[in-house]
C-alpha cells in the first residue's frame, strides 16, 4: 500500500509526482498530440456566448480584464500575508493558524474571481491564445499553483504547525510565492505576445 | 487655452530623447508596464485587505489597528513603485496620455482616493481603541472602506481602458469627448 510506504506525506509526494509528471509532459513532444486534439475545443470556445461577447464588445472584454486584475491584486495580497506570516515577516504576534486560515478564505474567492474572468477572456481570444506558447506556460503554472495550494500546502498546514519542521513550512511558503508570481508574470506576458 | 498648454507640454516631453528611447524599447517598456501591473498585488492587495477587514469580510478576528499598521508599509512600498513606473509610462507616451479621457479620469480619482485615505486614516485613529477587536468597523469607517474599494476599482478599470483607442483625438469624436479629452484644433501629434 502506498500509504504505508510513503507515510504521512503520501498526498504531498503523490501530488509532487503529478506536478513533475505534468512538467515533463509539457516540455516534451508528447504535448503536441494533445495540443492538436484540443483545437476544436478552442474553436468552440469562440462560438460560446462569452466568446461572442468578448469579441464583439471591446468594452466588455476590457471591463472583465480589469476585474481580473482586481482578483489578481486580492490573490497577491492574500498570498503575501499568508506566506509572510509563515516566513515570520508579518503579524508575528498573531497565531499563524489565524492568519493562514483567514488569508486562505480571501485567496479562495480571489482565485474564483480570476478563474471566472479568465474563462471569459479566454473565450474572447481563444484561437489567439491557442497558438501562444506563453498561454500554455501560464496554464501550466496555474495548474501547478492550484495543485500545490490545495493538495500540498493546505493539507500540510492543517496539521499542528508546531509539529512540522519549520524548514518545511518555509519551503512551502517560498514555493507558493514563486508559483503565484510566475502565474501573474506569465499572465502579463500574454498581453505582450501575439 | 489650458488644453493647448497641456498639449504643448506633452509634445515637449515627447520630443525628449529618453521618452523616445523608453517608448521604442520593446523590452524596457514592457518591463516597466509589467512592474506597474504586477505591483498591484502588493499595493492594492494590501489596501483591499485593510478595506475588507473594516467591512468584516477578511481577517475579522485580527485587530483592525494591527491590520492597518502592519499592511500599510508594504502597501506604501507598492504604491511608490507604482507611482515611479506610472510616471515612466506617462513619460513614454505623453501626448496620447494627457488626451486620454481614461487617464484624466484616473488622475482625478487618484486625488479622490488620496483624500479618502487621509480622512479614513484620521477617523480610524480617533476611534479605533473602542472597536479594534470588533469583526466590523463602525459605519463611518465602513463607508470610507467601501468608498476606497469602489474608487480603486474604477481606477483599475480606467487604467485598463487607457490601452484602448475608442476616444482618441485622432478619430472623429463628439464635442463632449473632444472637450473632455482636451483635443486641440489642428494638432499634428497624437
Amino acid at each position: 500500500m502506498p500509504t504505508s510506504i510513503l507515510g504521512p506525506y503520501t498526498r504531498t509526494i503523490l501530488t509532487g509526482a503529478a506536478i513533475i509528471g505534468l512538467l515533463l509532459f509539457s516540455f516534451t513532444y508528447a504535448r503536441v498530440s494533445v495540443w492538436i486534439e484540443v483545437q476544436p475545443f478552442f474553436e468552440w470556445m469562440e462560438t460560446t456566448w462569452f466568446g461572442v461577447i468578448g469579441k464583439t464588445w471591446g468594452a466588455a472584454f476590457a471591463f472583465i480584464e480589469a476585474i481580473h486584475l482586481i482578483g489578481l491584486a486580492l490573490l497577491g495580497g492574500s498570498v503575501i500575508v499568508g506566506e509572510g506570516r509563515i516566513l515570520g515577516f508579518v503579524f508575528t504576534d498573531i497565531p499563524a493558524r489565524t492568519i493562514i486560515d483567514r488569508a486562505h478564505k480571501v485567496f479562495f474567492w480571489a482565485l474564483m474571481t480570476l478563474l471566472a474572468t479568465g474563462v471569459f477572456m479566454a473565450c474572447g481570444v481563444a484561437m489567439k491564445i491557442y497558438y501562444l506558447p506563453v498561454y500554455w506556460y501560464k496554464m501550466l503554472a496555474l495548474g501547478t499553483g492550484i495543485l500545490f495550494h490545495f493538495c500540498i500546502r493546505k493539507p500540510l498546514l492543517q496539521r499542528e504547525l508546531e509539529k512540522i519542521n519549520p524548514w518545511v513550512t518555509k519551503a512551502v511558503a517560498i514555493s507558493s510565492l514563486m508559483i503565484w508570481f510566475t502565474v501573474a508574470a506569465t499572465g502579463r506576458w500574454i498581453g505582450f505576445s501575439g | 487655452m489650458l488644453n493647448e498648454l497641456v498639449y504643448n507640454f506633452a509634445v515637449w516631453l515627447d520630443d525628449t530623447r529618453w521618452s523616445a528611447m523608453l517608448h521604442e524599447s520593446y523590452y524596457m517598456y514592457n518591463w516597466v508596464e509589467s512592474t506597474h501591473v504586477l505591483t498591484l498585488m502588493v499595493s492594492l492587495g494590501m489596501l483591499f485587505l485593510i478595506d475588507l477587514r473594516m467591512l468584516g469580510y477578511a481577517l475579522p478576528d485580527v485587530p483592525a489597528s494591527k491590520i492597518a499598521d502592519r499592511l500599510s508599509i508594504p502597501m506604501l512600498v507598492g504604491f511608490t513603485i507604482m507611482f515611479i513606473t506610472g510616471i515612466s509610462l506617462f513619460y513614454a507616451v505623453p501626448v496620447r496620455s494627457v488626451q486620454s479621457v481614461w487617464f484624466r479620469t484616473k488622475m482625478v480619482l487618484l486625488v479622490v482616493c488620496a483624500v479618502n485615505a487621509y480622512l479614513f486614516h484620521n477617523r480610524m485613529n480617533e476611534s479605533v481603541s473602542s472597536w479594534d477587536n470588533d469583526a466590523r468597523a463602525p459605519s463611518r469607517i465602513r463607508l470610507g472602506a467601501g468608498l476606497s474599494l469602489g474608487f480603486w476599482t474604477i481606477v483599475v478599470i480606467c487604467g485598463r481602458f487607457i490601452a484602448y483607442d475608442w476616444f482618441d483625438c485622432d478619430y472623429e469624436q463628439s464635442a463632449f469627448i473632444e472637450f473632455f479629452a482636451g483635443c486641440v484644433d489642428g494638432q499634428e501629434r497624437f
